[in-house]
């Protein structure tokens, strides 16, 4: 098969997952009560209707208890929340898709911590959040690699021995460890260990204003080019953003307070891909190329490195997909213990008190699409590696 | 002769009487994982660990403290972190805290030495006597609707066990057995019934499992109020994520054991689907549940904390589980480092440190498990 057919197939067979996702969502907010899905989509300061109100000369000639509120009907119509379940469906499916996400909650814990009472598109929302995410998960992704793909192949080589040994406990305790909690330790000594480091714009030192939040506190003076909700220009992404302002100081500075954060990750991950980078060397070692390598004097070290590791990379590869599913659900504790403003972030805070329902569903449909789309992307690097994937 | 098909299930298994000098082929490969697993000192280790806490659990649950005795240092906290003594006796109703001078020998169990020049403030102490009664270090912070509350850690690990282990014991036996159940019937059926269950599986599996808890948590959880009812949700949402992956296992495992040859003689010998399902599928696909299984007891425990600290917090007071006593401790914690950045600042260090410390215990001993059964069980990872 040729390979632009094998990514044309790929990409098709997308759609059938997003509007499954969706699908499951739909059924989980059909336990939502209607005021909720009305908020969710309108917003509070929009829609602030209730379904009753005390009746006034208007809604009749004697009108003097609760009358049905005609606002309130209006939107419930307007929605179609009056239709049976398989048009809602239809129609929740169609808005989804159609990035009409809602508004968001300008009552919730979330609109007063972020977004200033404001109401806003979600999509519109998500994509401040968006960039930054990315980059935590490019930097703990680049750390996963880094540590992983060396410590599974001494592993493999050094199978048993105590280095062996060393690597497994290593990475089963970064599995072991809760996320919150390595978070906040890492955090309070990152923060008790560097606090003879002044500011760069100030020669006092405040505690945690280093490693906390995703930029140098107000006091530094906000870069007049990062927006009212975290967003930056025109980019997006802070750190390109920053180099592209000609701030070096502040790029750098942004890179530091993702760095302790993507270990964070990184750590927690690496437990499940080093088996499988370990694993896979350990079948590759025993395969009859590398024998014949072996026999013809090439010296071992380059026998591990070249003929063995790049032959065990397409596994490695396609646990990447598997292991970006797994940490992309942490990104809300780590991102919440650590202050940065990603779309991990906008969840932990969306789930507070009172609920905002249409960012917490929008989050988390954000995150499936980015789970699914690192998937096909890592399918297809796979069948351009092992060309025996697009035979199949 | 093949063997499987002649034994019965290990579950009925009994050494065979009489006259068979043949041991159960079944047993006999039980014996010989053990024999396996007893190889692998981690897993050893890990198996030691985890009866170690299935013993604290059920002594957790048998130990007598009340709810009042857990929560019986109730009060607030001055920003300093120390604890107001006369606060606590007033808030506590009528509880006496026993306190005494730094310097004079302790009138009794359960006091604490507080200094004469501020006699009400309790400092946190690291005196062994107060391990299993104090306030400090052991003793804990739990936060709801503006009111703290001191909960024993200690006591509250203890009887958090229970809490714990038996939720994700509930939650992974129900996964495993959905998983199982329609596993088996997609591998073994195969055709329409397969395909469309596996997409199913797969669609479940392309939501990232811990933000499918977290969104059916927020959404169906918004009017129960009751514990028992948020103890349902809480595992309902769990067992909601937990049983694609092993419905994936399940059927993977099915697809192959179906070709087996001791299945053709068993259908040969006119065995119906139910009797092949039941005998001969699912006692032969069962291992890689046991691993997959060992893995997510460990992990479950972690997810929950992560959960509590997400918000979805049960009073740790009637919910003593761990992760949710050791995410009860963050909850200010954009709060301190504004307090921090002030100067005075304090961190409840010993109830997110201990309750840590058990989690990260409990879940690398059954990963260690987990691993040393992988071993165990898949005969070309045995040495």
């Amino acid at each position: 098969m040729k390979m632009w057919i094998y990514i044309l197939r790929r990409l098709l067979l997308i759609i059938p997952v997003i509007i499954g996702v969706m699908t499951i969502t739909f059924v989980i907010t059909s336990a939502l009560p209607v005021e909720d899905k009305l908020i969710s989509h309108y917003g509070q300061g929009k829609y602030g209707q209730t379904p009753i109100v005390p009746c006034n000369k208007i809604d009749g000639p004697n009108a003097t208890g609760n009358c049905p509120n005609p606002v309130y009907h209006r939107e419930v119509v307007a929605l179609g929340l009056n239709q049976p379940e398989y048009v809602q469906w239809g129609i929740y499916i169609e808005n989804s898709l159609t990035l009409q996400w809602g508004t968001t909650d300008g009552q919730s814990a979330a609109s007063g911590l972020l977004l200033g009472h404001s109401e806003l598109p979600i999509a519109q929302v998500l994509s401040f959040y968006l960039p930054y995410t990315l980059e935590l998960a490019t930097l703990a992704l680049l750390l996963i690699l880094v540590l992983a793909i060396p410590i599974g192949n001494y592993s493999a080589v050094y199978r048993n021995r105590p280095i062996d040994q060393g690597a497994r406990v290593m990475s089963f305790s970064g599995f072991a460890l809760p996320g919150f909690i390595l978070a906040t330790l890492v955090l309070l000594g990152a923060a008790s260990l560097f606090s003879w480091l002044p500011l760069g714009c100030q020669n006092t030192y405040i505690p945690f204003d280093h490693f906390f939040g995703s930029w140098p506190p107000a006091s530094c003076g906000v870069p007049s080019w990062i927006g009212l909700y975290g967003q930056t220009s025109p980019t997006g992404f802070p750190t390109i953003d920053a180099l592209i302002h000609g701030q070096y100081g502040l790029a750098l500075d942004t890179v530091i307070r993702l760095i302790l954060p993507a270990l964070v990750i990184a750590y927690g991950s690496v437990a499940g891909i080093l088996r499988y980078v370990r694993n896979s060397m350990l079948e590759v070692m025993n395969l009859d190329f590398v024998r014949t390598a072996r026999s013809k004097g090439v010296p071992e070290s380059v026998v591990v490195s070249r003929h063995a590791g790049r032959n065990s990379l397409n596994v490695t590869i396609t646990i990447l997909g598997l292991t970006f599913a797994g940490f992309v659900g942490g990104f809300a504790i780590i991102e919440k213990v650590f202050g940065l403003y990603g779309v991990g972030y906008l969840l932990a805070v969306s789930l507070l008190q009172p609920i905002d329902y249409g960012l917490v569903f929008g989050a988390t449909l954000l995150f499936t699409i980015i789970v699914v789309v690192a998937n096909i992307i890592v399918d297809i690097l796979y069948a351009y590696l092992d060309p025996r994937v697009r035979l199949g | 002769m093949p063997a499987a098909a002649s034994s019965t299930a290990p579950s009925t298994g009994s050494p065979p009487a009489g006259g068979g000098r043949r041991p159960n082929p079944q047993w006999a490969q039980v014996r010989r994982t053990l024999y396996f697993l007893t190889r692998n000192s981690l897993a050893v280790v890990g198996l030691a660990i985890v009866v170690f806490f299935v013993f604290v659990a059920i002594y957790g649950a048998a130990y007598p403290a009340s709810s009042t005795q857990m929560s019986q240092y109730c009060g607030t906290l001055s920003t300093n972190g120390e604890i107001n003594a006369s606060q606590l006796q007033s808030l506590c109703g009528g509880h006496v805290l026993c306190t005494y001078a730094i310097g004079t020998p302790a009138p009794g169990a359960n006091c604490y030495a507080v200094s004469p020049e501020n006699p009400n403030e309790v400092g946190p102490t690291w005196d062994l006597a107060h391990f299993t009664a104090g306030p400090l270090p052991f003793g804990s912070l739990a936060l709801e609707g503006g009111t703290n509350y001191f909960l024993n850690t200690f006591l509250g690990l203890l009887k958090g066990a229970q809490w714990s282990l038996g939720i994700s014991a509930g939650i992974v036996g129900s996964g495993a057995l959905i998983g199982l159940l329609l596993g088996a019937t997609a591998g073994y059926f195969g055709g329409y019934v397969d395909e469309v269950m596996m997409r199913i599986t797969d669609i479940f599996l392309a939501i990232p499992g811990f933000l499918l808890v977290i969104v059916a948590l927020a959404s169906i959880g918004a009017d129960i109020t009751t514990f028992d009812g948020k103890i349902a949700l809480l595992m309902g949402a769990f067992i909601l994520t937990w049983w694609p992956i092993y419905t994936r296992i399940v059927r993977g495992q099915v697809l192959v054991t179906r070709e087996q040859k001791y299945v053709e003689a068993s259908r040969a010998s006119g065995a119906g689907h139910l009797r092949i399902v039941t005998k001969h599928i699912i006692p032969n696909s069962l291992y890689p549940v046991f691993v997959q299984m060992s893995l997510d007891v460990g992990s479950i425990p972690i997810a929950l904390g992560g959960i509590a600290f997400l918000g979805f917090n049960i009073f740790p007071l009637n919910f003593p589980e761990w992760g949710t006593i050791a995410a009860s401790a963050t909850g200010p914690l954009a709060e301190l480092f504004v307090q921090c950045s002030i100067g005075t600042c304090y961190f409840p260090w010993w109830q997110l440190l201990f309750p840590g410390l058990v989690l990260f215990l409990f879940a690398i001993s059954v990963n260690f498990l987990s691993d040393g059964l992988r071993d165990a069980l898949d005969p070309r990872l045995r040495r």
